[in-house]
């Protein structure tokens, strides 16, 4: 929409970003009654485990072993945290594209000179307002009312951690908007984040209790998705009394000459490396296919 | 001279519908289908329903300065036209030009073009206000905020908005969501703007204003127009040049007067008819065609236009026939008149299948 020619300057896909921010800041603040009915979901879903926690009691702490310290509410507060952190990262893009897709503001968007990603992260920006905050809930409710504990010596770690992991979740949710164009996956259950982060993450990565009470096979297929060294990472870092040096993961037995959380560092960024580049590729593959198609949009 | 678009044989097929074997359309229905889609990446199986061929060589030539309109009924491919030269949609074949840019360089065009259309409300974002629907998009296309703020107020005044700045698209009438789009492309002085069927649904003030402002504003501004319509009266007034397409082809082009020049020596009789159709039994050999439609407002009026050669002879057969005795006639005729061809009658004319006696053989050769 203006004479320009070559690349757009990286100022206008920000001047875009902002424009996207203010636009998602007006939907949620549409829509403030929902943020309090989150927060007693997460109050809900926080206390449900501290009472499992106590219900099982020293069991539970001792299924931990050494490597995530004794504190079972520690041990689930990273979970449930971090679960919300990444859920974000990895289901977001599909739920955008397809918003984007029966609103009919796809065409509109592809029709200015950004960049094709722009739009995507442009729509994501309400998760930094809506979803990102909420992590500090969780973490808080954890703290304060449910007897969790954390040690923060190593807090930069544990952030470059999460930064490589968001990164690796981000890669995996560019290949499941992927899909929404590429697979023609436009209505029900979006079949990438559906395997990664309603079945593998949430029953093998360990989200709610250590890997080790899995069968070995079970174990080794956690091995292939990000989140399990996320939280594997987090807790030794974060968790009193955890014991860094100690070998929970399969692959981490298998190279004993690396301390785990080496082992952890090495393959998120492995994953990040794979899964970034080939997010990036699909998804602009499915918008170029889309648009040789004429389905941008519902509405043709 | 040089043309700011120019096409030639652009073709456009759409995949077709994937089916099931009931011959539902099938999308996203379950790992079935997400197991097909996943092979036809890997280009192993076909479609299972046919394509549709919306654009069929397609070949055109729009000189700057100009307003040209493209018409035609539903579905004979003028979104799909606009689309391409939006730079939304890729071409299946063909090559050509937009604003001196290649068909092939979709991202440079979108830079050079405005595109408008009112398709599903298209693109405008209901948490927004009107004035902050059309600054969002000028935010989008990279408009410094300081220029967005006056272009934006100027747009919305242009389209007579500015007082129904503060409104929710929720709270503005069909009509004004349409205006509020139309202002999106009042925003920038590309060279070229594409305007998709910019007038339909409004009512006839409304109409007028639109299309005024598209004669007169995009005009001064020295804008090459493509706009296109099914409302041939409202083309007549405001295209210079003229393209109809028909089932994805070009069948005529030229400009108004030119299209209409076809129906020399032709007539229009207008029958109105309350509670009653003109004679089953076949036409005068002399009548052209024949076509009527529902008088807006009046339930049971029906409004027929015959075309006819314009001689005594015939206009009186045709009266004749009209009024042939062996018709039961249970309503009445309101009224009778004659008056020369419009362009309507021009397309309607188009769409009637071709007969010895009329001059569209010779057209379509």
């Amino acid at each position: 929409m203006n004479a320009e020619s070559g690349p757009r300057p990286w100022w206008r896909e920000f001047g875009a970003l902002w424009a996207f921010g203010i636009r998602e800041y007006r939907v949620w603040q549409s829509y403030r009654a929902n943020q309090v009915l989150w927060i007693t979901n997460l109050l809900v879903t926080t206390w449900l485990f501290f009472l499992l926690g106590h219900t099982l009691a020293g069991s539970a702490a001792q299924a931990l072993g050494p490597a995530y310290g004794t504190n079972y509410m520690s041990f689930i507060v990273v979970g449930v945290t971090v679960n919300v952190f990444i859920n974000t990262n990895l289901s977001d893009p599909y739920i955008r594209i397809a918003r984007a897709y029966f609103n009919g503001t796809m065409d509109l968007y592809l029709l200015s000179p950004m960049s094709i990603y722009t739009p995507l992260l442009g729509l994501m920006t309400k998760s930094l307002l809506d979803d990102y905050p909420r992590l500090f809930f969780a973490g808080g409710f954890g703290i304060l009312l449910f007897g969790a504990t954390f040690t923060y010596h190593a807090w930069w770690l544990a952030l470059l951690f999460t930064v490589v992991f968001l990164a690796a979740g981000f890669g995996i949710g560019l290949i499941s908007a992927s899909s929404f164009y590429l697979l023609n996956i436009k209505k029900g259950t979006e079949p990438v984040q559906f395997l990664i982060q309603q079945i593998l993450a949430t029953l093998l990565a360990g989200t709610y209790y250590p890997i080790t009470v899995l069968p070995r096979p079970l174990q080794w297929i956690a091995c292939l998705i990000p989140h399990t060294y996320a939280f594997d990472a987090l807790r030794r870092l974060l968790d009193p009394g955890a014991q860094p040096n100690v070998p929970v993961l399969p692959i981490q037995h298998a190279l004993p000459a690396l301390p785990p959380l080496a082992v952890d560092g090495l393959m998120l960024g492995v994953l990040s490396v794979v899964l970034v580049p080939l997010g990036v590729y699909l998804y602009g593959r499915g918008i170029e296919r889309a648009r040789g198609e004429g389905t941008l949009t519902r509405w043709q | 001279m040089q043309h700011l678009v120019e096409l030639q044989h652009v073709t456009k097929v759409f995949a077709g519908v994937e089916q099931s074997l009931r011959g539902t359309k099938l999308e996203a229905k379950g790992p079935a289908l997400w197991l097909r889609n996943l092979s036809r990446l890997a280009r192993l199986t076909a479609d299972t329903a046919p394509p549709v061929h919306a654009l069929a060589d397609i070949s055109l030539s729009v000189a700057p300065d100009t307003i040209f309109g493209l018409v035609g009924r539903n579905g004979t491919g003028k979104t799909t036209l606009l689309k391409i030269l939006a730079g939304l949609i890729r071409p299946t074949s063909g090559t050509g030009q937009v604003a001196g840019i290649p068909l092939t360089d979709p991202a440079e065009i979108r830079r050079r073009v405005s595109y408008v259309s009112t398709t599903g409300w298209m693109g405008l974002e209901w948490p927004l206000t009107a004035e902050e629907n059309v600054r969002f998009f000028a935010a989008l296309c990279g408009m410094p905020a300081r220029l967005a703020r006056c272009r934006t107020e100027e747009a919305l005044r242009d389209v007579d908005l500015w007082g129904e700045r503060h409104k929710y698209p929720a709270q503005l009438s069909n009509g004004m969501r349409q205006r509020v789009i139309l202002a999106r492309a009042l925003l920038f002085r590309t060279p070229l703007v594409l305007l998709d069927e910019p007038t339909v649904g409004l009512d006839p003030v409304t109409t007028q204003t639109i299309l005024a402002l598209i004669k007169v504003r995009l005009r001064e501004r020295g804008q090459t127009i493509i706009v296109t319509d099914h409302q041939s009266a409202e083309m007549a007034q405001l295209a210079d040049h003229l393209a109809v397409l028909r089932d994805g082809r070009i069948a005529l082009q030229g400009t108004p007067a030119e299209l209409l020049a076809l129906l020399h020596g032709v007539t229009v009789i207008e029958v109105q008819t309350a509670g009653m159709d003109l004679p089953a039994g076949p036409p005068p050999d002399l009548l052209l065609s024949s076509r009527w439609e529902e008088r807006p407002g009046a339930l049971g009026i029906r409004v027929w236009h015959i075309l006819a050669r314009a001689d005594a002879h015939t206009v009186a057969a045709v009266l004749d026939w009209i009024a042939q005795p062996a018709q039961p006639l249970a309503g009445q005729v309101v009224l009778l008149a004659e008056s020369p061809p419009q362009l309507a009658d021009v397309l309607a004319w188009l769409e009637q299948p071709p007969t010895a006696s009329s001059p569209k053989a010779e057209v379509r050769r």
